[in-house]
């Protein structure tokens, strides 16, 4: 057998499961999308691109649209930007190996708490009048503040949370990377007198292009799956202010009438956008990289 | 046929349902290996724990109850029923969608698999009648009631305000009691979206001032009745604490055993929690009172049915129906009493007994008996409710919480979407 037939046969079985679970599942919410099934009858009918056509016409899925891509595009940048700047905070200032292990390891906990979980304990934090961020906040003599009942910063509160799981654990994997870069250029630049922030800005940085772009799409994509933060949190609320695709979806599929049709129209015309967008910010990537 | 021999008959055919769940109990154990429940951490839900390997022993079989939030409960148990999954065999159900549950065959009528051994004429009326649709019962209550205004007396004396019996007299006391330079607010309520939730609440507003869902088969809650109650209860929540806008009943009972508010308005199962020493911090300054004039009492229930899709065969079909019946009988409840529980009562004896009259405070009782005559379903009671209650919901958060503030538009909007789901129906 040559190499050619081993990994082809070996990986065979794997990706029939993989595309026959995603095939099935995407043909279902497409034959439901044109049906008009809901939860409350075992009876539906064709109704054709109906449930398409009154998407078109629903403001409240364009602005589940609009804070979908809002919340996208503050997590995905919030994650990256915190993890650089901690990553060459700790590289720079952490010297003892002992001492940056521990670090990491703090810095891990976050991603390793169920997302239910940090969602609880971060509305209890943010809890205007129980809650610890608004004591400190009184100390300085500032709030109440309304962290998850004020439409214009309930978004971003909960992206907060997102982004201290996540952007602490993208600094570990920046810091390990760090280690693994060649010293030689690095010194190079120390002997021309860059400062660190241009060591890092013109040398370190762009030396890690791939694996940052890499970092972004693992990131965009989990971004897509906030579904139980953003639920636990705030439900969606206040008002829409936090209603993301998904949550809408949900709340059509399940809780408001059970309009399964509606909401799979809805899932599959996410699945086309993200698609789009995907390949899109991929290809960029692709081309900013090489 | 002598009359003698119709008697025996008759005393006979009377007998057959004992004789076949007796049957049943020697030929169904070990015959339904488990039992799934869904359930909501409701104390009686949670104390029923230590219980359950008495049950487990009878039938030779394993309970496992599934605890949700509200919200996920009533999606979850929506899911299992009206797909026909059948995963769970007894569903936690309410007021809110019995009609749902009744009108779609989603659940067997009580009196169908729950033995008469449990006494289900033993269920306090205001419950069972929340429980039942079209004069047929569907679920077992165990907890439930009403309404009830709930106060700190000390605040009110220190105030010299006597006890609000008009909603006149309620505004003023809360407008009065609010001090935030203390940590004090004069009120607190539900403001996260939810027909459950906020609509919850603001319904006994609504229906007070004279408001109606329906006006013939059209929507009606976006009449002048229903924007002069949205624009009450949100002149009642600018007293409140920061953050009411989106507050759930957990965060509001809790902003009052915390000590921050004055007045309240709650169901009445909340009144023995305020007495809990150990989380609350206002137990033994609490006063109880009937909702000030006009307001109604909002009537609900929680209780158990069996499902008719996770219970088709006659075994599993007396299984879950003999838990229903054992997990709300009498017994039940006053073992429950017995462990200092005393917010879940569902059944007339309990109500009666001296050692519900021993844990709770005389003017919680006197306040339910006072209030128990203006008790009843407020909400609309359609199959359609469910996703009504939701739409409105959404639109009072957004009011409360200040997203948009026209609140006529907002109730157009909520009618609107309501005309479709009420067609929907038919």
């Amino acid at each position: 057998m040559t190499r050619k037939h081993f990994v082809f046969w070996t990986l065979a079985p794997a990706t029939v499961v993989l595309a026959s679970l995603a095939l099935v599942s995407i043909a279902g919410a497409v034959w439901f999308s044109l049906m008009n099934r809901t939860l409350r009858s075992p009876d539906y009918e064709f109704v054709g691109a109906y449930n398409y056509l009154r998407l078109l016409r629903d403001s409240r899925f364009f602005n589940a649209l609009q804070i979908s891509a809002i919340w996208e595009i503050v997590t995905v940048t919030g994650t990256l930007a915190l993890a650089i700047v901690l990553a060459v905070l700790v590289h720079e200032t952490v010297k003892s190996p002992l001492r940056r292990n521990l670090i990491c390891f703090a810095f891990l906990a976050p991603v390793l708490l169920p997302r239910v979980a940090a969602a609880f304990i971060w509305r209890f934090l943010y809890s205007p009048s129980l809650g610890l961020l608004n004591y400190l906040a009184g100390l300085l003599g500032l709030g109440p503040i309304e962290f998850l009942a004020d439409p214009s910063i309930a978004l971003l509160s909960v992206a907060v949370v997102d982004i201290w799981q996540w952007g602490l654990f993208f600094t570990v994997i920046l810091v390990k990377l760090l280690e693994t870069l060649p010293k030689d250029p690095i010194e190079a630049a120390m002997l021309d007198n860059a400062s660190l922030w241009q060591i890092h800005a013109y040398v370190t940085l762009p030396m890690l292009k791939a694996p940052l772009i890499s970092l972004v799409l693992v990131k965009a994509v989990e971004s897509l799956r906030s579904f139980d933060l953003i639920f636990v949190m705030t439900g969606g609320g206040p008002g829409k202010a936090t209603e993301t695709l998904d949550l809408y979806a949900y709340q059509s599929g399940i809780n408001l009438g059970g309009r399964v049709s509606y909401a799979s129209a809805m899932s599959i015309l996410l699945l086309i956008v993200t698609t789009i967008a995907f390949t899109i910010i991929w290809r960029a990537g692709k081309k900013w990289a090489g | 046929m002598t009359s003698r021999n119709f008697l025996l008959g008759t005393a006979c055919l009377a007998l057959l349902p004992a004789m076949a769940l007796a049957q049943d109990a020697a030929e169904c154990k070990g015959k339904v290996p488990t039992l799934n429940v869904i359930g909501q951490g409701m104390p009686s839900v949670t104390a029923l724990d230590k219980f359950l390997p008495e049950f487990d022993e009878k039938w030779g079989t394993e309970v496992k109850i599934t605890l949700l939030g509200e919200n996920e409960r009533r999606a979850k148990s929506r899911l299992d029923a009206s797909t026909g999954a059948g995963a769970y065999q007894v569903l936690y159900i309410d007021e809110a969608n019995l009609a749902e549950y009744a009108t779609a065959g989603w659940v067997y009528p009580l009196a169908d698999v729950v033995p008469a051994d449990y006494d289900l004429a033993d269920f306090r009326v205001d419950l069972a009648n929340v429980s039942s649709y079209d004069g047929v019962q569907y679920f077992a209550p165990f907890v439930g009631g009403g309404d009830v205004m709930i106060y700190r007396k000390d605040i009110l004396e220190e105030k010299g305000i006597a006890v609000p019996q008009t909603l006149d007299e309620l505004v003023a006391a809360v407008k009065a009691t609010t001090d935030p330079e203390a940590g004090i607010y004069g009120w607190t309520a539900r403001g996260q979206r939810g027909s459950g939730m906020n609509v919850w609440r603001w319904t006994p507003f609504f229906r007070g001032l004279g408001g109606e869902w329906l006006d013939g088969d059209m929507p009606a809650f976006n009449s002048e009745k229903g924007v002069e109650a949205t624009e009450v209860y949100m002149d009642l929540m600018s007293y409140g604490p920061p953050g009411v806008g989106t507050f759930n009943w957990s965060d509001s009972v809790e902003a009052f055993r915390g000590g921050q508010v004055a007045l309240v308005i709650e169901s009445d199962v909340f009144g023995p929690w305020m007495e809990d020493p150990e989380k609350s911090q206002v137990a033994g300054k609490v006063g109880y009172a009937p909702p000030p004039e006009p307001l109604p009492s909002a009537g609900w229930a929680h209780g158990w049915a069996v499902s008719t899709a996770g219970a088709k065969d006659d075994c599993t079909r007396a299984v879950a129906g003999d838990f229903v019946g054992w997990a709300t009988s009498k017994d039940m409840e006053m073992r429950r009493l017995e462990a200092g529980i005393a917010s879940d009562i569902g059944r007339t004896s309990t109500l009666q007994s001296e050692a519900f009259r021993a844990a709770v405070p005389q003017d919680y009782i006197d306040a339910l008996l006072a209030t128990g005559p203006r008790t009843s379903l407020l909400i609309m009671a359609n199959p359609a409710w469910p996703e009504i209650g939701d739409t409105l919901g959404l639109a009072l958060e957004e009011l409360f919480t200040g997203t948009r503030t026209d609140i006529q538009g907002a109730l157009d909007e909520a009618a609107f979407d309501a005309e479709d789901s009420l067609a929907r129906v038919k």
